[in-house]
């Protein structure tokens, strides 16, 4: 009994801790992803009715609340995280939210969405990965296709 | 050649902005989202307006913001604010970025970010609001450094008990200054020795946690 608890209690040390901000189409499927593959996940989002989205099986936390209030970022214990997914509706939000959590919280790897891939010059500097659907979907048309140079143009573009 | 100003978001504070940059002679361009703001910003003469989302790099480059020299973001959401500022740093060297903020605690981050110039409207209104509820004797309030330091004037009403007291004698605390006595027609600098009179009125620049300290110990009867 005892043996199993340290056990546990070593593999828990082990687990990446992540925050899935924003819990929309996106977000709800990485967060299951991530509590699957048995990461401690806790997802936030401003309706508690997004959670919906989660599968039954999700195994995280769940936290009610607007992610650019101080308050709400600490009770998630984000300086404990390795990696935090910012996948809100809003690419504004998104950038600040991502901008708080490396700066005042000291997380390394950030990960966030972006719908405008025009607003590179802010994000290419902060040093975040950032996704962007659109060039995510140009670059699959063109695997399609087999056209090199699509994809070489986006290469340039990101 | 003229400066060139480019405000972004709001509504009244935007319109009296622009109106009292445009006497200034300064080049003035605002961007709004909403067309009604939009029509009703365009009634002021030699003003440039702009529909559209001034988050947007290409609305930014349409209204010319490289060749701006200030950037004011004044959205109510602080996200956006940011943002702009950021892109006008970054995106087309603008000099100058200032940006409106509701929730104060976000100040340090925002200068962090590259913002010059934070402005937190809510704290320094509703500072003022609270003085002028709570504080009588205290003519006016203009808060400076984000509102961490105060300048006060408070008139020294009949039967004070600093009434007669040189300065030094007043016990006032380390962080306060009385910066200037205005005495009738007379504006005394005062020093250590200087006696405060029945009707002075006492301007002080003060830390914003000393100040209500100062205030009770130089209007106490």
């Amino acid at each position: 009994m005892l043996k199993h608890f340290f056990e546990n209690k070593i593999k828990k040390q082990e687990n990446m801790y992540v925050v899935v901000i924003g819990c929309g189409r996106f977000g709800s499927q990485m967060a299951n992803i991530l509590s699957d593959s048995k990461k401690d996940v806790t997802v936030i989002d401003q309706n508690k009715n997004a959670f919906q989205k989660l599968s039954p099986s999700f195994g995280g936390l769940l936290l009610t609340g607007d992610a650019l209030d101080l308050d709400l970022l600490e009770e998630a214990r984000l300086t404990q995280a390795q990696l935090v997914v910012v996948t809100t509706n809003d690419d504004n939000t998104n950038i600040m939210i991502s901008q708080m959590v490396k700066e005042l919280f000291g997380v390394q790897q950030v990960i966030i969405r972006l719908y405008d891939s025009e607003k590179k010059e802010i994000y290419l500097e902060k040093g975040l990965h950032v996704i962007c659907p659109s060039l995510l979907s140009i670059k699959e048309v063109s695997s399609i296709l087999k056209d090199d140079t699509i994809e070489a143009m986006i290469e340039g573009n990101i | 050649m003229k400066q060139k100003v480019l405000l972004i978001g709001g509504f009244h504070k935007t319109y009296s902005l622009a109106k009292s940059l445009l006497g200034r002679k300064y080049d003035v361009v605002v961007i709004n989202k909403d067309y009604e703001t939009c029509l009703t910003m365009a009634e002021l003469k030699s003003l440039k307006v702009i529909q559209g989302d001034g988050t947007k790099p290409y609305v930014l480059e349409e209204a010319g913001a490289d060749s701006s020299s200030i950037v004011i973001a004044l959205t109510q959401h602080d996200q956006d604010n940011l943002v702009i500022c950021e892109l006008a740093k970054k995106q087309f060297q603008v000099k100058k970025t200032v940006a409106l903020l509701e929730d104060s605690r976000k100040t340090d981050f925002f200068y962090k970010m590259g913002v010059d110039s934070v402005v937190c409207a809510t704290n320094i209104v509703s500072g003022i609001i609270e003085q002028q509820a709570f504080i009588d004797d205290m003519m006016a309030l203009i808060p400076i450094g984000n509102g961490k330091v105060h300048i006060s004037e408070i008139q020294i009403q009949n039967g004070v008990a600093a009434i007669g007291k040189k300065i030094w004698e007043m016990n006032l605390p380390d962080e306060v200054i009385i910066c200037c006595i205005l005495r009738q027609t007379q504006n005394i600098i005062p020093r250590g020795d200087t006696r405060i009179l029945e009707g002075d009125i006492l301007v002080l620049i003060s830390d914003e946690k000393h100040e209500a300290e100062a205030i009770h110990c130089l209007i106490s009867r």
